[in-house]
């Protein structure tokens, strides 16, 4: 549980980075003419759509870790041996890549970001953008699914995690446990609807880049550190793969 | 839109089929060949004040965030996150699951729905068809699942198929447009508008609407819509797309402006020299609307085939299904059988060729070089012989001075007094002379009481003197004496073919200028880039031997025949395609219509005014000789290209399928292969848009079409670097 809880924490520390991008959409999303309770749905069913692809791809992510971690079946028995030799592969990829977003975050490699971001996603942004201006409760929902496709560091550093759960469950509650942490920021950006100081979007930024390092450097841990002093094992509920 | 009944695709400018999708974008109608072009085309086009244009992204969107609960809830049924004390709640997950496919089915696989009904209208069974019936069977067996509270529930595999393959549609169409980028400006003679000036109004009309002599202003960075004269203002235009010119071409008041050129920096008003409808920008438009809209043969076979693929992989997937339902429960053989359906789609395989076609005839369309048959690139591909026309395709077509003898005075002299005499005539020598002369910048010595005799020469008086240019009879005539050395050299060239002028002054020959249809200077660098082992190169013409000669020696042509007439000429090319199966000609497109029309490819260099009535495949602009090369090197890469896509389309489906038939491939991976099949074709496809630009080689400070901005009349003049004295 403590882990999902960190997980929260990183994905609350985290959205701070978002609303860089995501704020801004957030915003134009706007206020419902109707009212202030259709203002809430609007920004509600925005924000289900993004957490339902976070979810799909934490899920799919789980699954894929799960399906290049199982068909081995050569469980090298290490000191109690509970991660075969393919999960702890994954585990030091999805470590060294939330180690590299993490670093980017802190300004550090700026030829990653390019390539995490670059991908047309400016295109894809603005063509979506017919979509924050139209009526009814579908298309907030519409947008936050495709929103949540959208290339995103942050999104990716998660979507490594899952996969290094190995199982469709812990994946899915990963990126379920990230998405709902970025909620407060979100929503507070489309009810109040303006974006914090500079400043202080900068010390988020900080801050999510250190959570970040600091789940990578975790997940990195998994992956090279014999299992007796596995971090995993300390945590009240375990880890669930 | 075309009168000849071809209409292309609004996105990606494929041709679509009888029953086209027709959609109301931004208030306009537009017809869509699939149903990824309709996507792509609101996604990039649809503006956010349109409801149209959001609803169909509403739908996919809605249809997906369903679809995504689907599979979330799938992927841990299949995790086994619902055994033990939860097992009494799979049914209520499974109707949960019905709830969410209902709807998801109808919003992603309506569309599906309507083109397998639109094709089956037609008599057709496409590819639609097989996603339509592997994922209704999906449904419906989950369904009575559902129903029975049985085991197993399949809505995951119905959703994510729609879900996938509307995805590939769309990356697909994407790819497509992107291929259609060069295009773009060849087709827009059809809807473009010109600001027409009348007195003080200025009204936006249809180019086809606007007549000769009208006046129309072009603000920069507008694309000129009429040809014409500049009356107004100085700007820089690019003329690639008509002329395959790359430079920017300076524009002055007087100078003159091609339809279809991009005007750069300046404001222009111009007077338009013809109407709108009969500039070459919008028979090229005609034309290359008519090249896609038609389909070449390799994409007709591709055609043929899926219409036989399709029947087979249905009796094949249900084979499938009866083979495994012995062996394994019914909802695992179904399931095989309908990963037998999807997999086997032959989406790619109707794009194989018509992309690389599109995307070849745009690259070669951007420098001005017009393909009229779509298959006519697959066959230049296969040339084995290329044949020459000699004049105007090798040579210039004009008469200029090559060679100047003279008797003990400075060929400078010769020429600057022969020219004082020949610019008064119109005659084609007098042009070569006063050309020569004006090459070498040399000021025409001044003659009066000119006067042309016909037939002979021309003669006139400067400083006091008579000065005589003419031909042998004249100075006979004048009893002028010819120092003997000069004589026998006059002799010689005249049967060499040359045509010779005496110039004469103070009772003297002085000199003799030959004049020839010289050869190109690109011809030698041309013909050196052509021949290779796989392509003969070889020159076909109706003049005499030695002309003909010494032109294959200076092209480089080994193999050169003379004196055949236009019959003689198709009747060798009959008799040399026996030899080298696919043989292409070359040739000037104003005298060579019949010759071009017998080759395989007639490919013409400086053609007819009328594209209409143009008989070549391939049209080259005038003064194109030296992209030749690059032209075939284009149509190497299309054919290489349409027979990766097409290998890879068909042994991939053939691969895919026999796996999905031994039963080691699931449904949604199914059509996740089959979605990126046809990515990975469009991706193939694109790489043509990396091939290199045609480089002119050889000339050094030569250029095609240099010399082509100052005459009324463009690119038929040219300068006179090759003048050897003798």
């Amino acid at each position: 549980m403590a882990y999902y809880l960190m997980l929260f924490a990183a994905g609350f520390a985290g959205s701070f980075h978002c609303i860089g991008m995501c704020g801004g959409f957030a915003c134009a999303l706007g206020r419902d003419p109707s009212g202030h309770g259709a203002t809430v749905l609007r920004h509600l069913l925005y924000n289900t759509g993004r957490l339902t692809t976070y979810c799909f791809l934490g899920g799919l992510a789980g699954a894929l870790g799960e399906v290049i971690c199982t068909p081995q079946g050569m469980t090298v028995s290490l000191v109690g041996g509970s991660l075969d030799s393919a999960q702890r592969i994954l585990a030091i990829v999805a470590g060294m890549l939330m180690i590299g977003m993490a670093l980017q975050f802190f300004g550090l490699l700026q030829g990653l970001h390019r390539f995490a971001v670059g991908f047309g996603s400016s295109t894809l942004a603005s063509s979506l953008r017919s979509l924050l201006t139209a009526h009814g409760n579908a298309a907030p929902l519409a947008f936050g699914v495709f929103n949540g496709f959208l290339p995103c560091p942050l999104v990716y550093a998660f979507v490594a995690q899952a996969a290094s759960t190995a199982a469709a469950l812990p994946g899915f509650l990963t990126m379920a446990s990230f998405g709902l942490g970025t909620f407060p920021a979100m929503l507070m950006m489309g009810g109040v609807g303006r974006a914090l100081a500079p400043a202080w979007r900068q010390r988020g930024v900080w801050l999510a880049g250190s959570c970040i390092l600091l789940l990578g450097l975790v997940t990195l841990g998994r992956g090279i550190l014999p299992f007796t002093a596995h971090v995993a094992h300390g945590w009240p509920g375990g880890f669930p793969a | 839109m075309s009168e000849r009944g071809g209409v292309l695709c609004s996105h990606c400018l494929l041709p679509v089929s009888v029953r086209a999708m027709q959609r109301t974008v931004n208030g306009e109608s537009h017809a869509f060949c699939c149903y990824g072009c309709c996507i792509a085309f609101q996604v990039k086009n649809g503006k956010s004040e349109e409801w149209e244009a959001a609803w169909l992204l509403i739908r996919l969107g809605a249809g997906a965030f369903l679809s995504m609960n689907i599979m979330l809830f799938s992927l841990l049924l299949y995790a086994g996150a619902f055994t033990g004390i939860d097992a009494r709640l799979l049914p209520w997950i499974h109707l949960l699951l019905w709830v969410f496919a209902t709807p998801a089915l109808i919003i992603l696989g309506g569309p599906f729905l309507a083109e397998t009904w639109r094709d089956a209208a037609d008599g057709r069974v496409t590819s639609s068809a097989l996603i339509v019936l592997s994922v209704g069977a999906a449904y419906l067996y989950s369904a009575f699942a559902v129903l029975e509270r049985g085991p197993h529930v399949y809505f995951d595999t119905a959703a994510m198929v729609l879900m996938l393959f509307t995805l590939g549609r769309y990356l697909e169409a994407a790819g497509r447009a992107r291929a259609a980028r060069n295009l773009e400006p060849l087709l827009a003679a059809e809807s473009e508008c010109a600001t027409v000036v009348d007195g003080s109004v200025q009204t936006r009309r249809p180019v086809r609407e606007v007549s000769v002599g009208t006046l129309v202003r072009v603000r920069p960075a507008e694309r000129i819509p009429l040809d014409g004269t500049v009356m107004e203002g100085e700007s820089h235009a690019d003329e690639a797309v008509i002329t395959g010119e790359s430079r920017l071409v300076p524009k002055g008041v007087g100078s003159p402006v091609i339809a279809g050129s991009i005007n750069i920096d300046g404001p222009l008003l111009i007077r338009s020299t013809c109407a709108g409808t009969d500039t070459r920008w919008a028979q090229i438009c005609r034309s290359v609307r008519d090249a896609l809209t038609r389909r070449s043969p390799t994409q007709r076979l591709a055609d043929r085939i899926v219409g036989i693929f399709v029947p087979l992989v249905l009796s094949l997937g249900a084979l499938t299904a009866l083979y495994w339902v012995q062996w394994l429960p019914f909802d695992r053989a179904l399931l095989i059988g309908l990963a037998v359906l999807v997999v086997a789609c032959p989406c790619a395989v109707g794009l194989a060729a018509p992309l690389a076609t599109s995307l070849g005839i745009g690259r070669l369309a951007r420098r001005g070089c017009l393909v009229r048959e779509p298959g006519a690139l697959e066959q230049l591909a296969r040339t084995r012989l290329l044949a020459f026309d000699k004049t105007g395709t090798l040579t210039s077509g004009s008469a200029r001075v090559v060679r100047i003898e003279t008797d003990d005075v400075a060929a400078d002299e010769v020429l600057a007094r022969a020219a004082g005499l020949e610019r008064h005539s119109e005659h084609g020598v007098g042009r070569a002379v006063t050309a020569a002369a004006a090459a070498r910048g040399l000021n025409p010595v001044v003659a009066a009481d000119v006067r042309i005799l016909p037939g002979r020469g021309i003669r006139g008086n400067a400083d006091g003197q008579a000065v005589v240019a003419g031909n042998r009879a004249l100075m006979s005539e004048m009893g002028w004496s010819v120092a003997p050395a000069l004589g026998e050299r006059g002799r010689s060239l005249e049967a060499d073919g040359y045509s010779v002028i005496y110039v004469g002054w103070g009772e003297q020959v002085r000199a003799a200028l030959a004049l020839d249809d010289a050869t190109l200077p690109e011809a030698r660098s041309t013909v050196e880039a052509l021949q290779s082992p796989g392509l003969h190169v070889m020159l076909l013409s109706g003049d005499l031997a030695p002309a003909t000669q010494r032109v294959a020696l200076a092209a480089g042509i080994e193999d050169a025949r003379s004196g055949l007439s236009p019959e003689a000429k198709r009747a060798a090319l009959r008799r040399l395609r026996q030899k080298y199966c696919v043989v292409a000609m070359v040739g000037d497109g104003l005298n060579d219509g019949p010759v071009l029309a017998e080759a395989d490819v007639g490919i013409a260099v400086s053609s007819a005014t009328d594209l209409a009535r143009e008989m070549a495949a391939v049209v080259l602009p005038r003064g194109g000789l030296w992209m030749l090369p690059w032209v075939i090197d284009v149509a190497r890469a299309v054919r290489m290209t349409i027979l990766t896509n097409l290998l890879w389309a068909f042994g991939y489906n053939l691969i895919a399928l026999a796996f999905a038939a031994l039963g080691l491939l699931q449904p949604v991976l199914a059509a996740l292969v089959m979605a990126g099949s046809s990515v990975l074709v469009v991706l193939n496809s694109l790489r043509l848009e990396r091939l290199p630009d045609p480089v002119c080689m050889a000339l050094s400070g030569w250029h095609p079409t240099a010399a082509a901005q100052s005459g009324p009349e463009p690119f038929s003049v040219r300068t006179e670097p090759m003048i050897k004295q003798g």
